[in-house]
């Protein structure tokens, strides 16, 4: 009696440790990525599996993503690279990593010419010129991007140097206009 | 008969879904460029004029200088072969010196009769630019939708040959950089309308500068000539003289050498690039 009582309890304590274990492996899933940055110097192969990764719990590291994918890319420059970048940003505006507007800008910043520091809702003179510094350290910025982009990724020089031409002449023409809109009030 | 297979049809839909996202992306920017039709009027006739009386100004005061400045440069380089540094009690060295100090005198006479006249034509043009640039590019425009007027020419006809040198203007007479300017804007017919911002705004900053420049230097004549006067007695070049001179032939004359322009592209990269859908 004593012996079937035993085993009864054996067999119950064995059951609820299964279940246990079981219930372990069920909240927490195993992880079929480790969110490691992609190697290597192949960009197509890097982007499949930046891809992996960013629909597979990773996509809160896309920026880092998007980095290493950068650099990846600057050592082999040709003018498909801008292709590769331009899917991979319209994959991550359908996956929802990106809106259409984070896509669009960030495609622009480094494979376009015109400078998204300047996107803007009101008048040069009442929303540019308070702040004239600043956007031009923004647009600075940008250009460094434009290069990376541009010329280290796309091997585009034409490209670039419009890119460049624009920054001189927005600076130039920023200036005369704030000039003329007098000073802030 | 061509059999469709599954591949295919799957590389179409593949196909179809990124032309889908790619006009979905473009559709806001077509509906932003087709509402944009920028017409700017930075030169009306007026402005015209006032360039060109500016540059009509400016060469009678070069045409007057001119020869004073010559006959300057002359005696200072007789002074200098007489070996008069360092030996004014020369009889002959400082006839010399006091021939200089009259030329000397004589080129701030011009200056002081010509710059009001100077000042008036370059603040009359400042200011009608000014009011120009305002309105049309500091009130109509957003800066996303300057940066489109400006890069709107760039990528419409991709001739940077016609684009004007940006702020380029050492190295040339004052008055033939009216003569430019006029002929910049008067040749554009009001059609480049990216290249008239640029026109303008380079104008108007030098109009600014040269504004200044003259308001410092017609205070500098009545103290410069009064020093002068005091020298003549003593028959002495100063450094100052040599300086004002100097300075004058600069921003006459202009003899320092042009800003460099940036490099062009090379020839082989003119082909038309890749083109995406999230270009803004």
């Amino acid at each position: 009696m004593n012996k079937s009582r035993t085993s009864i309890v054996t067999a119950t304590l064995t059951v609820a440790a299964l279940t246990t274990a079981l219930t372990g492996c069920n909240s927490n899933p195993p992880t079929a990525t480790a969110c490691s940055l992609p190697e290597g110097p192949n960009l197509d192969h890097a982007i499949s599996a930046a891809r992996f990764d960013l629909e597979t719990g990773c996509e809160h590291q896309f920026d880092q993503y998007f980095q290493r994918l950068l650099t990846i890319a600057e050592g082999d420059p040709k003018k498909d690279n801008k292709t590769s970048f331009s899917e991979f940003l319209i994959w991550a505006n359908e996956q929802g990593l990106l809106s259409k507007r984070q896509a669009r800008e960030t495609y622009t910043r480094y494979f376009g010419i015109k400078y998204v520091s300047l996107v803007s809702d009101y008048s040069v003179c009442d929303q540019t010129c308070p702040h004239q510094e600043e956007v031009m350290r923004e647009m600075n910025k940008e250009l460094v991007d434009k290069e990376q982009g541009l010329l280290k990724i796309s091997a585009d020089r034409r490209e670039y140097y419009r890119a460049n031409r624009l920054f001189q002449e927005t600076e130039l023409v920023l200036e005369a206009t704030c000039e003329a809109c007098g000073p802030i009030e | 008969m061509k059999i469709t297979t599954i591949r295919d049809r799957e590389y179409k839909q593949k196909f179809l879904r990124q032309l889908m996202s790619a006009c979905l992306l473009l559709m806001p920017v077509a509906v932003q460029a087709s509402s944009q039709t920028p017409t700017i009027k930075l030169f009306p006739t007026t402005v015209l004029e006032e360039i060109k009386h500016t540059g009509n100004v400016a060469a009678e005061m070069e045409t007057g200088l001119q020869t004073v400045i010559t006959r300057l440069d002359e005696q200072q380089t007789l002074y200098m072969e007489s070996k008069c540094e360092g030996n004014e009690g020369d009889p002959g060295c400082e006839q010399i010196a006091r021939q200089m100090g009259n030329s000397y005198l004589e080129m701030l006479t011009i200056m002081g009769d010509k710059l009001p006249e100077m000042e008036t034509a370059v603040n009359s043009t400042s200011a009608s630019l000014e009011k120009r640039i305002r309105r049309e590019l500091g009130q109509k425009k957003t800066s996303w939708s300057l940066q489109e007027l400006l890069v709107g020419e760039q990528s419409a006809s991709g001739k940077n040959a016609d684009r004007p040198v940006l702020r380029g203007r050492s190295g040339m007479r004052l008055s033939d950089r009216f003569h430019q300017y006029y002929k910049l804007v008067a040749r554009s017919g009001g059609e480049v309308n990216s290249s008239l911002a640029v026109v303008a705004s380079d104008i108007y900053l030098d109009m600014q500068e040269t504004s200044s420049l003259i308001a410092r230097t017609r205070e500098e004549i009545s103290r410069a000539t009064l020093m002068e006067q005091l020298n003549q007695s003593f028959g002495t070049i100063t450094p100052e003289m040599q300086e004002v001179v100097a300075g004058v032939k600069s921003i006459l004359f202009g003899e320092e050498e042009a800003l460099t322009p940036m490099t062009a592209p090379p020839a082989s990269q003119l082909e038309q690039g890749y083109e995406s859908p999230l270009k803004l």
